[in-house]
């Protein structure tokens, strides 16, 4: 007999391991690519909520010397309020200060202030800009600049110390989220890559697979489409098994991990609402479908002529 | 039915043509034999009628379509106009005769109704009711190729082409299979026999268009294999 029974028992067993292991394969570099991207967006979401916090408590304070001129210090603060990067401007009395730090420092035990020779802490000007990331450094650079600061700066000697911002924290954590998106990126395109690859492999064999039954389809002329499709949903299929995990990993960093780093942090304040979490995995799902297309299209592409 | 006109088909370009200048004419109904010597150009032919080449040169219609000018993705409906049979069955070795027969129907989107009614009509037709379940290895050769002409068949194309679909059964076998392409012919099928099969074609006494290196040699009806070797 032409048809040997135990070459197709053989082929097909084989080919189906063969696929089975490529299936799994292409599953897992999906998963792995589309758990960069939740993780990257999701990130990028709760670090700009930490950096806009951050930014909003943030103003830039000059330390006034106790014999600063009182001419000069309205002359500076008159030119400041009228700066148009300036949100808002208050000058803080030593008085003030002191009323300040007993109330957030010191509110167990007021007596303390009492044994004090005197107010130890000096006035101040405060500034709220209208964009602290962009413009804190030229401010402060032209507050230094200006003529009657040294005079009124509480250190005379080293009036730089005299002028607090918090400049360093907001560039680091710009730069920390610039960093994530840059490595996120960049793995999201090689596991990108490598996904497409995957699909592209296990479509290729389950097609050789089928190829007597494809053979006899295109045979009895079922349209170019009918023959396609079942190829093109394994490819979509094996990304949205990828992209289901991944929504399921990050799923379990949200309910559990997320509770615990907000307690550990707690000095920062940042959530990540189920609708920003409902968003992240319509992206996952979206380019988990899109993905699938891309690298089964690819492989039907090459290897099936329809 | 089948309508060539100076067709010729180079593979590659300065060796001999596969065919060269071939001009057939087949009429709805008649029953055809090709012959000639392997390399005479008969599979090339049979390629062509069901578009999975393009001729060189000349036109070719088929079923009253243009080959040449046919679309790409109109080729599949051509194919459910023309049934198919091969030397070596083509049947799919995990699919039971039914199934095998059903698969040809579901995959150009037929209902089910329409295949429980015309499978086993076909398989009647084929003598085959009795092997309704059994699988390709439990079919003898004889029985194989009946499945696959009834698959062909089943969806009631009005051309069906078979390529050697003698060549791997003993003279008795044969001699069933063809006169099962000739009730199938009184249907008023159109039936074209690639064959180099000589006591089939001299008892048939058919039309037979006879190929060597490409060129059609002789057309005649009711004739016999000839070559004279």
């Amino acid at each position: 007999m032409a048809i040997n029974v135990g070459y197709f028992v053989r082929e097909s067993f084989l080919s189906f391991r063969r696929n089975w292991v490529m299936s799994l394969g292409a599953i897992i570099t999906i998963y792995l690519s589309l758990l960069i991207v939740g993780v990257s967006v999701g990130s990028g979401y709760i670090i700009e909520q930490i950096v806009s916090g951050v930014e909003q408590k943030f103003s830039i304070r000059v330390f006034l010397s106790d014999n600063a001129a009182p001419e000069s210090v309205t002359a500076i603060e008159a030119e400041l309020a009228a700066d148009p990067r300036v949100l808002t401007l208050t000058h803080t009395t030593k008085e003030m200060a002191l009323e300040e730090f007993i109330a957030t420092t010191l509110e167990d035990s007021p007596e303390i202030v009492e044994s004090l020779p005197g107010n130890p802490l000096p006035a101040s000007i405060d500034l709220d800009l209208k964009n602290p990331s962009e413009d804190v450094l030229a401010v402060v650079e032209d507050i230094k600049a200006h003529p009657l600061f040294a005079s009124v700066a509480e250190s005379p000697d080293d009036p730089e110390k005299s002028i607090q911002y918090g400049q360093e924290i907001v560039g680091q954590l710009l730069a920390l989220t610039k960093m994530i998106r840059t490595v996120g990126a960049v793995f999201i395109g090689l596991l990108g890559f490598i996904s497409l690859i995957f699909i592209n492999n296990s479509i290729r064999l389950a097609i050789y697979a089928r190829r007597k039954e494809i053979g006899i389809m295109r045979l009895v002329g079922a349209s170019n489409w009918f023959i396609r499709t079942p190829f093109l949903m394994e490819g979509v299929i094996q990304s949205l098994v990828g992209a289901f995990l991944a929504i399921g990993t990050l799923a379990i960093v949200w309910v559990y991990l997320l509770p615990r780093a907000r307690e550990v942090l707690g000095f920062l304040r940042f959530e990540l609402p189920l609708s920003a979490a409902a968003s992240i995995s319509l992206i996952l799902i979206a380019s988990g479908i899109i993905v699938g297309l891309i690298g089964s299209g690819l492989a039907l592409r090459r290897y099936l002529k329809v | 039915m089948i309508s060539m006109r100076n067709v010729s088909k180079i593979y590659v370009p300065n060796k001999p043509p596969a065919l060269d200048d071939c001009n057939v004419e087949i009429e709805q109904g008649e029953f055809v034999f090709l012959v000639g010597h392997s390399g005479s150009g008969k599979s090339t032919f049979i390629r062509l009628l069901l578009r999975e080449l393009l001729p060189t040169k000349g036109q070719i219609v088929v079923a009253g379509q243009d080959l040449g000018k046919m679309k790409h993705w109109k080729v599949p409906y051509l194919r459910r106009n023309i049934g198919c049979v091969f030397q070596d069955f083509k049947l799919l070795p995990n699919k039971t005769t039914y199934e095998n027969i059903a698969f040809a129907l579901e995959v150009i989107g037929r209902s089910k109704h329409v295949i429980r009614t015309q499978v086993p009509e076909v398989l009647r037709l084929v003598g085959l009711e009795e092997k309704t379940d059994s699988y390709p290895d439990e079919l003898s050769g004889g029985e194989q190729q009946r499945v696959s002409i009834a698959r062909a068949f089943v969806n009631r194309p009005p051309l069906l082409l078979a390529d050697e679909p003698t060549g791997n059964l003993d003279p008795a076998t044969s001699l069933g299979i063809m006169s099962l392409l000739n009730r199938i012919n009184k249907t008023g099928t159109t039936v074209l026999v690639a064959t180099h099969d000589r006591e089939m074609v001299d008892s048939m006494r058919r039309r037979v268009i006879a190929l060597e290196g490409g060129r059609v040699i002789r057309d005649q009806d009711r004739g016999v294999y000839g070559y004279g070797d």
